[in-house]
């Protein structure tokens, strides 16, 4: 349609003036999306957001950045990286004294000299904002206070940051994968384009339960008792393997005529269903009972099963993008060169497809942050002494007179979840191509 | 139209049997047996029982909940295990069996070795007249029905041994049961037949199954009692459903109230500071996560601390039912006032969107600039013409804003405490009350599928130019 009509403008417009890179489909959306004053400083903060999450131990930590101690110089916080991966570590003198109780001789400390877990105790009990940690000494102030453990807010506010920006990312990764591949399954091949023989058809059928007996049955006591990640990759190998077994045999099967007989399968059904069904679950009654179910509380629990609920928006953009993109001419000449069906699928017609997904994921992450937040705030899902955004929230409601913990958290997951939503918005907005000009 | 009524209902088996395994695959992995929540809860807690008594006990409440029955029509399973596992009620003692038969596959020994600490058990229970004997052996083996790890099973078998020989009646009466328990464990290891376990096994178990029995019970309407106090489920959510039904309705009703002339006068002056007001207020509501505000109300406007105590505290209030009607009524209302704003600005801000969306869509259209072109009043135009046409999809809304709503109050009735469905849902999902659970997430599907249903057959029915049948297909 326009897209086209713009297409053969730009192609035009290279071949007058020899410019190529200057009007790539991608300046066009740039230049849409900052008509979009709130979506481009949206951008911006989300930028911050991200140096936050990022950076986050240099910004909020109870250790000092450099510090000399007994004459010998320190890098604490550059070290705790080093002993995280098992490289180095703690002089006893660390772990048996708290670090903001040695004497040293010179010391530079982090912004906010608190890390998010740190337990101040002459502030326990919802010290207000701007307590200080010794009389005097305003170094280490808690500029927005602490909750009843003593710890500090602003420090558990920037660590919250790194578990929102990674609930949101990996959960919609997740869906974006899981969406993205179904989608694109469903509107590319369609109900009708998709052939496989008989015999293969069969044994994949076969393969799942297979898959299920080998993977995890008959290895129920290993992946209990072994480590967990190395058995599970076992398992993955051995599913694998059982796939491309079976699809070997099928290969060879197929010779028999009966056997080979081809059979459509109708993918976009199928995937049309799967989006039906996923849509009709109750998502957030859903979440609330897998999660209270799960007794080793781990945040990446939480974003594995958000994502593995909240495709279905992504796979419908997906699909409806690629039945657009199915026609086009140059997926036409990809067929007609010979690639194959996976190869036009996968390396011609998902790329172009992937712009518009963005907008799903802009929102979804949106909305992902505001689950996590919201499970946090009702206490599960989330181990009780990490500290996210929702379960400094939930401190308020125990006292009422702390404003400090009612307000900061909230205002955060508010900024961040206004800041995806105008993201989506301004995406919206470039991508439309009825405002193209 | 009606064949594809028909097709979109049936649509509704699969998905609703997709939430019930789930729901019922969720209720099976979740750790805890609901056997001993509920016999805890009854009177016979504290009271010290014999072996027998206990195990009677337990048998009459697992037959009354349905946990004496294979779980599914049928199972995926290798040959090792047999297909009379269920039959061990105790749940801890029947996942530690399938713990051992996983590590060793040769179920006759196991069960064997399961069989002798029983009998050791038993005669323990009976020899009443060596309590401080008794007392040091007996805890080992309660611990051995619950251990399959190698190491932990030979200390504790050590350990009984020794708590036997220790006392010379005890020694007379069970020195053999104790050695053969060693040696029946023995011959478990020795004779282990992991190979088996590769060997994969399909078990029928038939229409009796805790599953099926569940699910026919569900559509004919049985929706089972309550593990927590007995309640029949349908009377607890019947209650809850009251609270409910108000807020979400009154919340749904304001919400339109005001997004309709909102809406309407935002696309008639676009691009006005009205709408630009307006579009920026409106989204920053959209935006504000309901249990921040929520929380918000409740620390600033519910309590004393700020000077603003301005509504009463959390609850429904407690005015007793003879109270005169309008006097209850207020109460009411005084404690629902904050809740219901909470409900009402996410909506307000979805809806206001839609109505201007849908009115800037009819304001271009030619049959508009007829009507100012004949002259009629702003009035007519912008409701009798423009207005009624950009109707439809705000109807429709309302039907895939019902399900949306109820999910977002479950948020609200926690946080105020309303003993509506949220609060419902909430607590019984914690206190692993699986009837309750059960059956709100299949009627939350219910309520979603046909909010969905009702949204596609009324746009039909308002809009002549949609059409279901497949004949009109290009």
């Amino acid at each position: 349609m326009l897209i086209g009509v713009k297409k053969e403008q730009e192609i035009a417009a290279q071949l007058s003036t020899g410019k190529g890179k200057g009007q790539s489909y991608w300046s066009v959306v740039r230049q849409q999306f900052r008509k979009n004053r709130m979506a481009v400083w949206a951008l911006r903060l989300l930028y911050v957001l991200l140096f936050v999450a990022l950076t986050g131990d240099f910004i909020a930590n109870e250790k000092p950045l450099y510090c000399k101690l007994e004459g010998e110089t320190h890098f604490p916080v550059f070290r705790s990286y080093l002993v995280g991966v098992g490289l180095a570590d703690w002089e006893a003198k660390f772990f048996q004294t708290p670090w903001h109780e040695h004497d040293y001789e010179t010391a530079v400390w982090p912004p906010v000299p608190f890390s998010a877990s740190t337990l101040d105790i002459s502030n326990a009990n919802y010290a207000a904002p701007g307590a200080v940690r010794k009389v005097g000494d305003y170094a280490f102030t808690h500029w927005l206070g602490t909750d009843e453990l003593g710890r500090d807010v602003l420090a558990g506010l920037i660590s919250g940051t790194r578990i929102a920006m990674l609930v949101g990312i990996v959960a919609m990764a997740i869906a974006t994968l899981i969406g993205g591949i179904l989608g694109a399954l469903g509107g590319y091949f369609g109900d009708e384009r998709f052939k496989l023989s008989r015999a293969r058809l069969w044994l994949n059928l076969l393969w799942l339960p297979l898959a299920y007996f080998y993977g995890f049955g008959s290895r129920s006591f290993s992946l209990q008792e072994g480590p967990l990640f190395t058995e599970l990759l076992i398992s993955l190998g051995i599913i694998l393997g059982l796939f491309a077994l079976l699809n070997a045999i099928g290969s060879l099967l197929k010779r028999v005529p009966a056997l080979g007989k081809e059979v459509r399968i109708p993918l976009d059904l199928i995937v049309m269903r799967l989006i039906e069904i996923f849509n009709s679950i109750p998502a957030l009654l859903l979440i609330l009972s897998i999660v209270a179910i799960i007794e080793e509380k781990s945040i990446f629990y939480i974003m594995a099963i958000i994502g593995l609920i909240r495709w279905t928006g992504i796979a419908r953009f997906m699909r409806a993008e690629l039945l657009r993109v199915r026609s086009l001419e140059y997926i036409e000449a990809a067929q007609a060169l010979g690639y194959s069906e996976w190869r036009t699928l996968f390396r011609h017609a998902m790329p172009n497809a992937l712009t518009p997904v963005l907008i799903t994921i802009a929102f979804g992450i949106a909305s992902a942050i505001l689950l996590e937040a919201f499970l946090s705030f009702l206490g599960i899902g989330v181990p009780p002494d990490e500290v996210t955004w929702g379960s400094m929230l939930n401190g308020s409601r125990s006292k009422a007179s702390a404003w400090w913990l009612a307000v900061f958290p909230g205002f955060a997951i508010f900024l961040t979840v206004t800041i995806f939503n105008l993201l989506g918005e301004g995406l919206t907005d470039a991508l439309d191509p009825r405002r193209k000009q | 139209m009606l064949r594809y009524l028909i097709k979109r209902i049936l649509i509704f088996i699969p998905t609703l049997l997709v939430i019930s395994l789930l729901a019922f695959g969720l209720s099976k992995l979740a750790p805890g047996d609901p056997v001993e929540l509920i016999n805890r809860g009854g009177s016979l807690g504290g009271v010290e029982q014999s072996l027998p008594d206990a195990d009677r006990i337990y048998q009459e409440t697992a037959e009354r909940l349905g946990l004496n029955k294979p779980s599914f029509y049928l199972a995926l399973s290798s040959v090792a295990y047999p297909d009379t596992l269920y039959r061990f009620l105790r749940r801890d003692q029947r996942e530690n069996l399938s713990k051992l038969t996983a590590q060793y596959g040769n179920w006759p020994a196991i069960e064997a070795y399961y069989h002798r600490i029983r009998q050791i058990d038993l005669a323990l229970d009976s020899l009443k007249e060596r309590p401080t004997a008794i007392r040091n052996v007996r805890p080992q083996l309660k611990l051995l029905y619950l251990s399959y790890r190698d190491q932990r099973i030979n200390s504790l078998i050590d350990q009984v041994g020794a708590g036997i020989a220790a006392d010379s009646v005890l020694q007379t009466q069970l020195g053999p049961a104790a050695a053969r328990l060693r040696s029946d464990y023995e011959t478990i290891k020795e004779k282990a037949t992991p190979a088996l376990l590769y060997i994969p096994d399909i078990k029928w178990y038939g229409l009796d199954n805790q599953y099926h029995q569940w699910l026919s019970a569900f559509l004919s309407l049985d929706f089972g009692r309550s593990y927590i106090d007995g309640r029949p489920v349908a009377d607890k959510m019947a209650d809850a459903l009251r609270w409910t039904i108000v807020i979400n309705l009154a919340a749904i009703f304001v919400a339109y109230l005001v997004a309709i002339p909102l809406g309407v006068f935002s696309a008639i002056w676009k691009d006005s500071a009205f709408d630009r007001s307006s579009t920026l207020i409106l989204f920053i509501l959209y935006s504000l996560p309901n249990f921040w505000i929520a929380t918000m109300l409740v620390v600033f406007f519910t309590t004393p601390e700020y000077g603003m105590d301005w509504f009463p505290s959390l609850g429904v209030g407690n005015m007793p039912a003879d109270a005169p009607f309008w006097q209850r009524l207020l109460d009411a209302a005084e404690h629902l006032i904050l809740p219901i704003f909470c409900l009402t600005y996410g909506a307000l801000a979805f809806i206001s969107r839609q109505v201007r969306g849908g009115m800037l869509n009819v304001i271009r259209q030619d049959y508009i600039r007829t009507a100012w072109a004949k002259g009629l009043d702003a009035r007519q135009v912008i409701w009798k013409h423009a207005f009624t046409n950009a109707l439809f999809p705000i109807i429709t809304m309302f039907a895939t804003l019902f399900p949306a709503v109820f999910a977002g109050s479950v948020v609200i009735e926690y946080i105020f405490n309303i003993p509506g469905m949220g609060g419902l849902t909430v607590g019984a999902i914690f206190q692993r009350d699986w009837p309750v659970v059960y059956t709100i997430l299949m009627l939350a599907a219910v309520l979603t599928m046909a909010g969905i249903l009702i949204a596609d057959l009324l746009y039909a029915l308002v809009d002549p130019r949609v059409s279901y049948n497949n004949s009109n297909k290009p």
